[in-house]
């Protein structure tokens, strides 16, 4: 039988001993990857010193909330999904986030046709740039919410609507309606409920309908309906017919013209 | 040999006792606690008046009925015992310090059975890690049941090497701790099954055999110490049993998902287990487990590794059928990352010795057990938050999408807040942390007496809420409720927001 050589029978030992070093030395440094209050105080004064009309702050990781204590000039949202989130209403959209955290991976903005607006600038651990949305101008925001509610796992400016009841609003018309909706919370994800119906009618004739069905995986509670408005009067009447055999869970609806 | 875990066992009780000053009152110790004031009133009359306690079981021992009384019974004992000279919420918690120095104990003893180094890590091992040295301070079940699980092995194991000539010597002890470990917690049914196929695969298969009926004297130590069993017992041992075969499933955040049903990851427990201890010791873990089942394979087990396997096992693999409930972190199924430790510390002793270096144990303990002592140190008491460094530590268990924390202790982070900030009378909003453990932290004097419990963001002055993923609406509710986004403060660990609290904007406090 072979015998290991000398250095053989001490791998384990030498695993095991670099394995602790480099945890320790992972748990030690962690906290000079992380920023200081003195980093968020930086950032949020930059952010001030830089507000137009139309700006926001995402956060990200979308953990990063301890934003919201710093940044007092603009709104602060934790989308999840920075490629296909609406952003309504946001013209220029600063993204403030956290690289040197692990498993960090900041979405590329450009995929949705964001172009920076300014260069990436450090605040110790923090990490600042301002993108330009080119979102299309809002026309009207139709369901002007001061409220905010969750609905898959992110907070959203929409109104409550009973199920079984209508919201009905005029507003500009622009080219283009966006409608969204979603049940609030956890109820979402109640089993075997039926879907819940939204159906559009602009000027008395049904434009588009809206099935919010329940929501079988995160990410999914949160329904779309993007349809073009047909040539008209400037201003309409749009109404929204939320049904659904099941009205107890809380629902929320979204509603903006673009131009 | 003996003085040795007896020894370790103290410190691991005394430094629980040292440190749970911090360690806030979970959902569940909120309930214990409840429940050891009931049976501490019944207490007193039983020892007044034995028969009229006898003939009122009934109401004074129905609350909580879906967990044994042995337990919530020590917790009241205690308590009645100490509480002239010591804080109430201390007092219920001693028992559960008691337990985790038994588990020591028995760690201890198993890991001595390889060498007196393995002896002293085994039961260093298990604890020096945030998760599981944070449930050693509760008056809850887990490191009790943990325990009797190591200790009921140690009995067996003793019972089994009993030499014939010192004549027959019936295995009561054993029997007994088995009863102890069924009125400890629901747990303890599997382990006859255990202790069939371990005694079955043995060379001592006799004396197993005739060992193992001895359980049978486990059902008077459970009706003994659980009075509730004394009037129409079994009725009560259906509610006990139907409660947990038909348990509710919490939601559960797990790599970006909430799991809320059946079908679960197979591999949950195992890689809950990974990314929330410190790596080293993960790592140390795995190669036990593999060592025992390598050896298995090969029949190369003595009864002692046969055991420690097969228990593992047992208190993992329930978690890995898809539909047990997995909620509770590593909490319920402590007892793997127990039993592998006694393996892992002859491992780890192994390797130092085969390096033939001076003080190599020392260095490869050292090695292994800072990490955790690091996690310890950094993020007591916030045992439920703490993640190892295969998850990224904190911050990066919550890029991947994991459990940010589970019941509410973390809350004792700004108690202190609170109490300096909050007008007299305010109403708190409290979230998660259910009245029981508000009534706690009023009792023990974590929080004023003024300050009111609040049902809702709506009816509330100042609302402390723990960042679950399942409860993301009450924070946008709050925002509504207030008319502000701004934080008044906050629990963060590094970053990582745990516990985030509003105050109305023109209160003291607010931002």
């Amino acid at each position: 039988m072979n015998r290991l050589p000398a250095a053989g029978y001490r791998l384990p030992f030498v695993f095991i001993v670099v394995l602790g070093i480099g945890s320790l030395a992972f748990d030690l440094t962690l906290s000079a990857r992380l920023p200081s209050d003195g980093d968020w105080a930086e950032a949020a004064a930059a952010l001030r010193a830089n507000t137009q009309p139309g700006d926001a702050v995402q956060i990200w990781p979308v953990w990063a909330e301890r934003a919201r204590s710093f940044v007092d000039t603009m709104p602060v949202l934790a989308e999840e999904d920075p490629i296909g989130a609406d952003y309504a209403g946001v013209r220029r959209l600063w993204v403030l986030s956290l690289p040197r955290t692990p498993f960090f991976s900041l979405p590329d903005l450009a995929n949705r046709g964001a172009t920076p607006a300014s260069g990436e600038r450090r605040f110790g651990a923090l990490a600042l740039r301002a993108w330009d949305l080119h979102a299309p101008a809002i026309a009207a925001d139709l369901t002007a919410s001061a409220e905010q509610h969750e609905v898959d796992y992110v907070a959203r400016r929409c109104v409550r609507v009973p199920i079984g009841a209508h919201f009905a609003v005029r507003g500009a018309a622009g080219t283009a309606l966006h409608v969204r909706a979603g049940v609030i919370g956890e109820r979402a994800y109640d089993n075997g409920r039926p879907p819940v119906e939204v159906r559009v009618v602009v000027d008395g004739t049904p434009l588009v309908e809206l099935a919010v069905p329940r929501a079988e995986r995160d990410g999914t509670g949160w329904r779309k309906a993007d349809v073009p408005l047909p040539p008209g009067a400037p201003d309409r009447d749009f109404e929204f017919f939320v049904s659904s055999p099941d009205a107890g869970r809380p629902f929320c609806l979204a509603a903006w013209t673009t131009r | 040999m003996k003085r040795l875990p007896v020894l370790i066992g103290f410190f691991t009780a005394a430094a629980m006792a040292l440190t749970q000053a911090p360690v806030g009152f979970t959902r569940d110790e909120g309930y214990y606690f409840t429940a050891a004031q009931s049976y501490e009133a019944w207490l007193k009359i039983f020892f007044h008046s034995p028969a009229a306690a006898i003939a009122q079981t009934e109401r004074y021992w129905s609350y909580n009925f879906e967990h044994p009384g042995l337990t919530k019974l020590l917790f009241a004992l205690s308590h009645l015992a100490f509480t002239p000279w010591l804080p109430d919420t201390l007092a219920w918690r001693l028992p559960a310090f008691f337990f985790a120095g038994l588990l020591s104990y028995w760690l201890c003893v198993l890991g001595l059975s390889r060498s007196r180094a393995a002896g002293i890590l085994a039961p260093l091992l298990f604890w020096c890690a945030e998760r599981t040295f944070f449930h050693g301070h509760l008056a809850c079940f887990d490191v009790p049941i943990c325990a009797l699980w190591a200790g009921v092995g140690v009995a067996w194991l003793a019972a089994l090497r009993r030499l014939p000539a010192t004549g027959y010597r019936p295995p009561v002890w054993f029997g007994i701790l088995y009863g102890i470990s069924l009125a400890v917690k629901h747990n303890a049914w599997v382990l006859p099954g255990v202790l069939l196929v371990h005694g079955l695969l043995i060379r001592e298969r006799r004396r197993a055999l005739l060992t193992l009926p001895w359980i049978l004297l486990s059902p008077i130590v459970l009706v003994a110490c659980w009075p509730l069993l004394w009037h129409d017992p079994l009725r009560h041992l259906g509610d006990w049993i139907a409660f947990h075969t038909h348990h509710v499933h919490y939601a559960w955040w797990y790599f970006g998902a909430v799991l809320r049903a059946p079908p679960f990851p197979i591999a949950y427990p195992l890689v809950v287990d990974a990314l929330a201890l410190p790596l080293p010791l993960v790592v140390l873990l795995a190669a036990a487990g593999l060592s025992l089942l390598v050896d298995f394979a090969r029949r190369r087990l003595d009864a002692q590794r046969l055991l420690e396997l097969g228990l593992a096992g047992a208190a993992v693999l329930p978690f890995m059928l898809r539909t047990t409930p997995i909620f509770g972190g590593i909490k319920h199924w402590l007892a793997f990352v127990a039993l592998l430790t006694p393996e892992a510390a002859g491992l780890l002793v192994k390797a130092a010795d085969l390096a033939g270096f001076r003080r190599a144990v020392q260095i490869a303990a050292a090695a292994v057990l800072l990490p955790g002592a690091w996690q310890i140190v950094h993020l007591h008491p916030y045992g439920t938050s703490a993640y190892g460094e295969l998850a990224g530590d904190v911050p990066g268990a919550a890029t991947l999408g994991m459990q940010r924390q589970y019941w509410s202790n973390n809350v004792t982070a700004v108690l202190p807040w609170l109490n300096a900030h909050c007008p007299p009378g305010a109403r708190v909003y409290f979230h998660e942390v259910n009245v029981e453990s508000y009534r706690a932290y009023i009792l023990s004097g974590m929080l004023r007496g003024d300050i009111r419990y609040a049902g809702g963001p709506a009816d509330a002055d100042y609302v402390a809420l723990q960042w679950h993923r399942e409860f993301r609406d009450r924070e946008p509710e709050t925002w509504n409720a207030f008319g502000t986004h701004r934080p008044a403060t906050g629990l963060y660990l590094d970053e990582v927001p745990q516990i985030v609290v509003y105050a109305r904007p023109g209160l003291p406090g607010a931002p």
